[in-house]
């Protein structure tokens, strides 16, 4: 699992907005690369962000493991026909051309997620979506990423209680039926503990948020963004 | 000396509550998306995902049903290992599976909307269970009819082939929407309470 690791990389010192920017500069770049020269620069471009965050490819890939088994489909589903030959070969490799794009985009995600805290990333959220949307947002991202190890634990203790019971004798039906239950109801009481604590708190619209700045340096990967899309645009 | 006053803009109580229910609802979908139940014989897994876009349409409405699901979603953007398989970030969001995210978020804003016909969540105790079951009903069309082609385009294969691979999660999400109906009775008690 790929999460936040401080560090001091070029990738650490950057705005989560200058990051967020290229992220979705080069998402352009690589969703409308056609030739086989710009995808070796997608790739490039990708494993060279990996460098800025001092994060190894493997672990990259290994992270994501799950989109990748999704990715192995394409090309599986793109060659199988519904009768003789059964499978095309030039079907599975269009689509495989296809999903080749999304790895380098892993790479670009796996390093922002390695060198931004998601503290950061919602204060970049809040300063960035205007209006109480941006700040509802911003505060309920937050209080998400503290929840979720809290209800982690709440599902284990129920998924060990019903198993103490003899649960796992019970049908699918039945087990599904009662943790998707006991989560909610359990969930639901945290919820009002939780509602009751921020109000107790005055939970204000104008929150301080950690202070975020643009170096020389946030300026060039802006530009770098608006530079791939071009490229790609134009080329 | 000198003195700063700033002006301090409280959030509404309502809206409080609805924020504090839609926090544990995300998480709740964020867990849920990383457990699924072995079924003996069948390659594909019991994932518990669903359970938290029915619960936050069903319960919450089509504005805060929808925002838990954004939250969700954002809490994955900014980085937090809360999709399936503990991925996180942009890359997951836009690869083969990205389009079932956005149609969550879509289910839970038309599960509310069909349940809740207004705005304003009403208690679940006064819509019907043939409703609530038109609404999940929908919903799943919804979360296929968006995920499924953004599979075919992101893959670069036909709709037929997407469907093909797809298809083997239809049942299993049938049934949690059946399941659905009976779990979320036992939480409409604990949601008037903290209303």
């Amino acid at each position: 699992m790929l999460s936040y690791e401080p560090g001091a990389t070029v990738a650490h010192r950057l705005d989560p907005r200058s990051k967020i920017g290229f992220q979705i500069g080069f998402a352009v770049a690589a969703f409308t690369v056609s030739t086989l020269a710009g995808l070796a620069g997608v790739y490039a471009v990708g494993l060279g962000c990996l460098l800025a965050a001092r994060l190894s490819p493997v672990r990259a890939l290994r992270a994501y493991w799950f989109v990748l088994v999704f990715l192995g489909f394409g090309p599986l589903f793109g060659g199988l026909t519904l009768g003789p030959p059964w499978f095309r070969v030039d079907g599975a490799l269009t689509s495989l051309r296809g999903v080749a794009r999304i790895v380098p985009l892993l790479f670009v995600s796996a390093a922002f997620v390695h060198s931004t805290p998601v503290r950061d990333t919602r204060a970049a959220i809040q300063h960035t979506v205007p209006g109480k949307l941006g700040q509802l947002l911003g505060i309920g991202v937050a209080l998400t990423f503290r929840f979720v190890p809290v209800v982690r634990t709440d599902v284990g203790r129920i998924r060990e209680a019903i198993s103490a019971r003899g649960g796992d004798e019970r049908t699918l039906r039945d087990r599904a039926s009662r943790i998707a239950r006991l989560s909610l109801v359990r969930s639901l009481q945290r919820a009002g503990r939780l509602s009751v604590a921020l109000r107790a708190r005055c939970l204000a619209y104008n929150p301080t948020l950690p202070a975020l700045s643009l170096s020389g340096l946030d300026y060039l990967v802006f530009a770098l963004s608006i530079g791939l899309v071009l490229v790609s645009v134009l080329v | 000396m000198s003195e700063r006053h700033e002006s301090v803009e409280l959030v509404p109580d309502t809206t409080v509550v609805y924020v504090a229910v839609s926090v544990l609802l995300a998480a709740l979908t964020a867990v849920l998306a990383q457990l699924s139940l072995p079924v003996p014989g069948i390659p594909v897994p019991f994932s518990l995902q669903p359970f938290g876009v029915f619960f936050a349409g069903l319960l919450l409405g089509p504005v805060w049903g929808g925002f838990t699901l954004l939250l969700y979603i954002v809490t994955g953007l900014a980085g937090a290992p809360v999709f399936s398989g503990g991925g996180a970030g942009v890359a997951y969001f836009l690869g083969p599976t990205g389009g079932f995210l956005v149609g969550f978020l879509l289910a839970a804003v038309v599960i509310g909307a069909v349940v809740h016909r207004g705005i304003e969540p009403r208690s679940l105790t006064a819509v019907s269970t043939v409703t609530q079951a038109l609404a999940l009903a929908v919903g799943i069309v919804v979360v296929y009819a968006v995920g499924v082609p953004w599979f075919a385009v992101v893959s670069d294969i036909s709709l037929t082939a997407a469907a093909t691979a797809m298809a083997p999660f239809f049942p299993p999400d049938v049934l949690k929407a059946v399941l659905t109906l009976g779990a979320v009775a036992g939480g409409v008690e604990a949601f008037d309470q903290v209303r």
